[in-house]
């Protein structure tokens, strides 16, 4: 699909290509599919040998990173993911110019572009995150641990202001006792969930009662299997954890940009 | 995007049709390929999703949210046993729907909010708390 006028001559308002992610060059991509930008701006593929980029021209003084900019970015991914093998980018890529996605990015990394995406043909990203039950989980904890029981009780019904020093001895305890949970049931996630994935990725837990936080990459076929564990598992730990499963998605978790300076 | 799961695991499984913005914000900002820094154009605007700190690093604040968290054992509204319930059947060792008389020492004063609780059962659904609280859904 051909770029909407580059209008040669008028520099006020330079354009710059965002981009999304690479794709196979056999890919098409839809009219009414729409981008970052307010408006939302139109989307098309930059080609070169067989790869292509996925992309938005949008306006260089244009502000980028609104919630919308956000969703339209993994959403298009997403989308894109379902069909076919992509290569998402992080957030905020924009080439100066068409030719420099062609040069600089597609012709450039041409071979291990096709690479990577071969290697991700036929994978979707699924994310799980287990968060706790607050009450089980304070539960277990003074149930495990004799002092901060001890604390617990010392502390009830005392005034917060005047116990602050024990609030924190306390708050530390729970906070060990919590990320050791943290480590053996993310571990024992990835073990249920290791036999229908292709790869897994441990991700930094972003609430203090997470349980666990955990990227896999599976084969669509069987995303069947995957459901079943994901359900065995909910049911099991309903009551001391909740279970979130995002996806499919774009395999944002598993793609990994080696160094490669201007320089070489 | 989306996924037509009949959600078999009951409560506890949560099947979004797709992400939420913290979650996409957890996604894409630190993960997925690179361009060389060289052809990229600076952005701005980048602010609004950088203001919630996306790494837990545990520290005062998160000590006291843990003993407060503690302390809601007490609260009533968990519908689950008080914390002087749980001290005594820890005492003994199991047994833990069996406390009859009020919690001793200490414990005393909370004797009045765990009483009308004791008889409840603890299946009802329960939901985590606070999610509000913090940065996401």
């Amino acid at each position: 699909m051909s770029s909407p006028s580059t209008q040669q001559g008028r520099p006020e308002v330079e354009s710059a290509w965002y981009v999304y992610g690479i794709v196979e060059a056999d890919v098409e991509v839809l009219p009414e599919a729409r981008g970052v930008g307010d408006p939302p701006a139109s989307v098309e593929l930059v080609r070169s040998g067989d790869v292509a980029a996925l992309v938005s021209e949008i306006k260089r003084d244009q502000p980028l990173g609104r919630p919308d900019d956000l969703l339209a970015h993994q959403g298009l991914l997403d989308a894109a993911a379902a069909d076919a093998a992509v290569l998402p980018m992080r957030f905020g890529a924009v080439v100066g110019s068409r030719d420099a996605v062609v040069q600089e990015l597609l012709t450039a990394h041409h071979d291990q572009l096709v690479d990577a995406l071969r290697a991700v043909a036929g994978h979707v990203q699924y994310v799980v995150r287990s968060r706790y039950v607050e009450d089980t989980l304070m539960r277990e904890v003074l149930d495990e641990n004799p002092t901060a029981a001890e604390l617990a009780g010392q502390l009830h019904g005392q005034p917060s202001e005047a116990t602050r020093d024990l609030q924190l001895q306390l708050g530390e305890i729970v906070n060990d006792a919590v990320e050791a949970k943290r480590s053996a049931d993310t571990e024992s996630i990835i073990r249920a969930l290791e036999p229908v994935s292709a790869a897994t990725a441990i991700r930094a837990p972003t609430h203090e009662q997470d349980a666990a936080h955990v990227a896999l990459l599976v084969q669509t076929s069987r995303k069947g299997e995957l459901d079943d564990t994901v359900n065995r598992l909910a049911r099991d730990w309903e009551g001391r954890a909740t279970l979130r499963v995002l996806g499919p998605m774009a395999p944002f978790d598993f793609i990994v940009t080696t160094e490669q300076g201007p320089g070489g | 995007m989306t996924t037509a799961v009949q959600s078999q695991g009951g409560a506890a499984l949560d099947r979004p049709a797709g992400s939420g913005l913290a979650e996409v914000v957890d996604t894409i900002l630190d993960k997925g390929l690179v361009i060389d820094a060289y052809v990229r154009v600076s952005l701005v605007g980048i602010e609004v999703v950088t203001i919630d700190a996306r790494i837990v690093v545990a520290g005062v604040d998160t000590y006291l949210r843990f003993a407060e968290a503690v302390n809601r054992l007490n609260i009533a509204d968990t519908g689950g046993k008080g914390l002087p319930e749980f001290l005594e059947s820890a005492q003994e060792s199991g047994a833990q729907k069996k406390v009859k008389g009020g919690a001793k020492g200490a414990l005393e004063a909370a004797g009045e909010t765990v009483q009308g609780f004791i008889d409840r059962n603890d299946e009802r659904p329960r939901r985590s708390p606070r999610h509000d609280r913090v940065r996401e859904e």
